[in-house]
């Protein structure tokens, strides 16, 4: 975790709370309970002997460790050290988190209630500090029925079948994966080590047409789970360009589609190089943009959406009633 | 070697929160070796006022009180600064443990797990962490958007504000002057609703559509601020998912559109490897049947019907 001053100082602050009932406390557990690293900690504790009420007066903090436990001598000299009161932006980044988490409709119960309870908790010790927490609101979406069967199989270790849909394909396919771990970006997700595929695959729950735990154990290989810091499609150098050219009303695209370029055209519409791994699925990106955008590259692809056009258009104007 | 930022706060708050009496400029810069090292008195008045700021950002509450002397004094008095009891079990300690890790914005998360270290400080039990049920489950909340640390700033201290906003369809950015109420993420994009000046209206802003820096402006609200703000429908709306009562009458080739299946209110079979569904029939309908090309033919409404077909005409063209 990256560590400004304003982190920095606020951690110091607990953290000469939390020593002081603790004599001889150990590095590795207090870095764990504070979030940081043993480095990080032990770089607090270099500056903490240069604080206190007086440098003339010598009433500085004599905090001191040999990395491996950490003493205070004069604990009793020095005032201060009292838990302090949560700010606003503390009590809004905890609370508006906690209230997410709590709609998601998987959660178990007892762990909803759990949350709920330390909700009220916290909005309590907060005080007036949470009332801005109200100006921040996150919700979460999953699908309940899916998101319980798949925590039960990842917390059971269990293989499941899904029938699954794919958008760029319109069509729905049968596979069996190991479920590894579930996630929220926008929507809710499950990371998964596909059978079908023999390769990680990422679902989107509410893909998800129909799902069985099996009493197959879940046996997928240890992979690092995905960094997600970067967003979800995380296109590869490797794939195929492809190439946009929208008018004003397709601007959109720029949006919902991680792209490479996006250059102004005169018309106020924007010419967009974008990679796919799969040039075929952004057909349905073509037929959707109609008057709004045209795929210039690849040109298979243009031809796709030409050709899909035309073969919709007859059913109309045959005016056939199939 | 300057003196770290960290180190100087740090004094400060030691300082101030350890003082019986309010203590006055003078005697905390003869008390903190960064400000004696100041310099000027003016860089030194500089320097300490962005400290108060600082550690009032970070939950302090200061108080400046004047002596009979006329000189100003500040002190962080304990009964004010100290957290109530809180008591929390492990269960619940680690329910929160992991609420103060869904943020992805640097800010946010630095105040989840400030709030978490003063919960833990106040004698809130050490939980294992990865430890649990929660072992499987990863919310995040994505908060990329350049614009969103100042609309939140300025929603929490209820500040005008104005930015360049350019709508989805349009080319160009306009000015927009508004006056903020909330943020509010929905599918992983951030909304703003408030009050836009010009238009006189409440107004709902996506954040990625803003373009160039929020500024904020001085002065009061000069609209009332509801008590319940309701930026999901809106967005649920642009996104064609509101509430619809209308329907439209398709037919759909076999084994084809899953989605539209899963909507559909009234289905039969035709035969011939084709079926007829009813589904509801909102904003975004007709963008996304085009979507399917020739799997899907419209029957009813007539209007949505012309639409696909001028619709598929652009596309045919070439």
């Amino acid at each position: 975790m990256a560590t400004n001053a304003i982190d920095q100082t606020r951690r110091m602050l607990s953290l000469v709370t939390y020593l002081r009932e603790r004599p001889g406390a150990r590095v590795e557990d207090v870095a764990r309970a504070f979030g940081v690293t043993p480095d990080e900690l032990i770089s607090d504790l270099n500056v903490l002997p240069m604080c206190g009420t007086s440098f003339r007066g010598g009433d500085l903090l004599d905090i001191d460790t040999d990395g491996e436990h950490i003493w205070w001598h004069n604990s009793e000299a020095v005032t201060g050290g009292e838990p302090l009161r949560i700010a606003a932006d503390e009590a809004t980044a905890l609370l508006v988190a906690a209230r997410a988490v709590a709609t998601l409709p998987g959660l178990r119960e007892s762990d909803r209630l759990a949350l709920l309870r330390a909700t009220a908790k916290l909005e309590t010790a907060a005080g007036d500090s949470a009332a801005a927490s109200a100006r921040l609101a996150v919700t979460f979406e999953s699908e309940g029925g899916v998101f319980a069967d798949l925590d039960r199989a990842i917390a059971e270790r269990r293989r499941v079948w899904l029938r699954y849909y794919s958008p760029s394909r319109d069509e729905l396919t049968e596979r069996e994966v190991d479920p590894i771990r579930l996630f929220v970006l926008g929507h809710t997700y499950v990371e998964a080590w596909c059978r079908l595929s023999e390769a990680r695959r990422t679902f989107r729950l509410d893909r998800v047409a129909e799902i069985a735990l099996l009493d197959k154990p879940a046996d997928p290989p240890s992979i690092e789970p995905r960094d997600l810091s970067a967003g979800l499609v995380q296109p590869s150098e490797d794939d195929p360009e492809v190439v946009v050219e929208v008018g004003p009303g397709g601007r959109w695209v720029a949006e919902y589609y991680p792209h490479d370029s996006a250059e102004e055209r005169p018309d106020g519409g924007l010419r967009i190089v974008l990679r796919s791994p799969d040039p075929a699925s952004l057909r349905r990106l073509a037929l959707r943009l109609g008057r709004d955008g045209r795929i210039i590259e690849p040109v298979e692809l243009a031809h796709a959406a030409t050709d899909a056009a035309r073969a919709a258009l007859a059913a109309y104007e045959e005016d056939a009633v199939h | 070697m300057a003196i770290a930022k960290a180190e100087r706060l740090m004094n400060l708050a030691l300082c101030l929160l350890g003082t019986g009496r309010p203590l006055t400029k003078r005697e905390l810069r003869s008390s903190i070796e960064a400000y004696l090292e100041a310099g000027s008195e003016d860089s030194f008045n500089r320097m300490f006022e962005r400290d108060k700021d600082d550690l009032r950002e970070l939950g302090l509450v200061i108080e400046t009180v004047e002596n009979f002397e006329g000189e100003v004094g500040y002190h962080a008095r304990r009964d004010r600064n100290r957290l109530p009891d809180v008591s929390l079990d492990a269960e619940e300690a680690a329910a929160l443990q992991l609420a103060a890790k869904v943020w992805q914005q640097a800010r946010l998360a630095g105040a989840a797990s400030g709030a978490l270290q003063k919960l833990r400080a106040a004698g809130m039990p050490d939980s294992e962490v990865g430890a649990g049920s929660y072992d499987a489950l990863e919310p995040r909340i994505p908060a990329r958007e350049a614009a969103f640390e100042p609309l939140m700033l300025a929603c929490r201290d209820r500040r005008p504000v104005v930015f360049a906003y350019r709508k989805s369809n349009s080319a160009k950015a306009e000015r927009r002057q508004v006056e903020p109420w909330i943020l509010e993420c929905w599918r992983g994009h951030w909304y703003l609703a408030g009050w836009d000046r010009d238009r006189r209206a409440e107004r709902v802003f996506r954040l990625s559509r803003i373009t160039g820096p929020v500024r904020s402006r001085v002065g009061e609200y000069t609209a009332e601020v509801p008590d319940q703000v309701r930026v999901r429908e809106t967005a649920e709306r642009w996104a064609g998912e509101g509430a619809t009562t209308e329907s439209a009458l398709i037919q759909l080739r076999q084994g084809c559109g899953y989605p539209l299946r899963a909507r559909a209110t009234r289905m039969r079979e035709l035969g011939d490897g084709w079926e007829e569904l009813e589904i509801p029939y909102g904003h975004g309908l007709d963008a996304w049947l085009a979507e399917f090309g020739p799997d899907v033919v419209v029957l009813e409404p007539a209007e949505l019907r012309a639409d696909i077909i001028d619709r598929l005409r652009a596309v045919a063209k070439g």
